[in-house]
């Protein structure tokens, strides 16, 4: 062979082999989770009971029997709790346009239970699609749920009428046993749901 | 509450080395309120063409009873909604509200009016009035 020709072949031989190192990670990649971070083991949750957007009662169990996304807001808030549940919502129509089958739950909880009744609840979350779930009621029941997911909510101080709750912006994962089973840091993208959510189902 | 906002425009102009209005508001949007809620979120950019800093003290409406700028803040994944009491602008600078940062609460609407006016304010003086409307249908 001559020298020209061995160099061209050593340059093919070694463009084929980071071509298919690329696609080999790039694959490898595309089936971890790149945004959430997964319990090493799924945690169960408490007995609570609290109130559905309906106004009925409902305890742990109300978890079980699909994947949610949970979410943690209030309804007085115009801007990132709005903005998390649109994220959310599209995420859903996503992963419903990409053919998932298992498709998740959206469920916003309210960490201003004073002024988030069940009917103010659930006229606000219909308004990010069906099917949705509203969870209020009383503080001290609310904060048996959120203490055991890491949840840190605090109302704040306020110069007139309207208050504003600092809230944990994390949305959790919970399976269909109802454990919690993975959490999403902020901030949130559609894309990142709709990357990582099909392999939550599958962990 | 129109004259001495011009006045005050015209003082800006004259020490601006640019002519053109010293205050100006782009890509404004003003969000519908959720179901059931009364409050709107404002998102918009503000661009200061003067050569002297501006300070919003306030924005007002007559179609809202209460307007506050606000700053949402994320932190190790916690949220915090703070008042701003004043929004500086520095000369030739822009400052943008936007959704996750900071943008206008407007609350307590009168009537369900779709055609908004915005009063940028610094002190009692109009530095500017934003003629809008509220987003989508």
């Amino acid at each position: 062979m001559k020298p020209r020709n061995l160099i061209i072949a050593l340059v093919a031989g070694v463009a084929l082999a980071a071509g298919a190192w690329l696609a080999l990670t790039t694959i490898a990649r595309d089936q971890q989770l790149q945004f959430a971070t997964a319990l090493p083991v799924a945690a169960e949750l408490p007995e609570f009971a609290l109130l559905d957007h309906d106004g009925n009662a409902i305890d742990a169990s109300v978890f079980e029997g699909q994947w949610d996304l949970v979410f943690f807001g209030f309804t007085h808030c115009p801007d990132i709790c709005p903005i998390t549940l649109q994220v959310l919502a599209d995420a859903r129509r996503q992963l419903a346009a990409n053919g998932q089958a298992t498709l998740p739950r959206i469920v916003l909880v309210s960490v201003d239970p004073e002024r988030d009744t069940p009917e103010i609840l659930g006229n606000y979350i219909a308004a990010f699609g069906d099917g949705n779930l509203g969870i209020t009621g009383d503080l001290q029941e609310l904060r048996k749920l959120t203490g055991a997911l890491g949840i840190f909510f605090q109302k704040a101080a306020s110069d007139n009428d309207y208050y504003s709750v600092d809230h944990a912006s994390v949305v959790i994962a919970i399976d269909p046993q109802g454990r919690y089973r993975a959490v999403f840091s902020s901030p949130h993208k559609a894309s990142n749901f709709v990357h990582d959510f099909p392999l939550l189902t599958r962990l | 509450m129109r004259l001495p906002g011009f006045l005050v425009a015209c003082l800006l102009c004259a020490c601006a080395e640019t002519s053109g209005p010293p205050l100006v508001a782009s890509d404004v949007e003003i969000t519908r309120a959720a179901p059931g809620m009364k409050m709107s979120a404002g998102y918009m950019t503000l661009t200061n063409n003067s050569g002297e800093a501006i300070v919003i003290t306030s924005i007002s409406s007559p179609q809202f009873g209460v307007v506050e700028m606000h700053e949402t803040v994320v932190e190790d994944d916690v949220a915090r909604m703070r008042k701003l009491d004043e929004l500086t602008i520095a000369a030739g600078e822009s400052v943008v509200l936007e959704r996750g940062g900071k943008h206008l609460m407007l609350m307590q609407p009168a009537g369900l009016s779709r055609d908004i006016t915005l009063h940028v304010q610094s002190g009692d003086a109009v530095l500017l009035s934003i003629a809008t409307h509220l987003a989508g249908k």
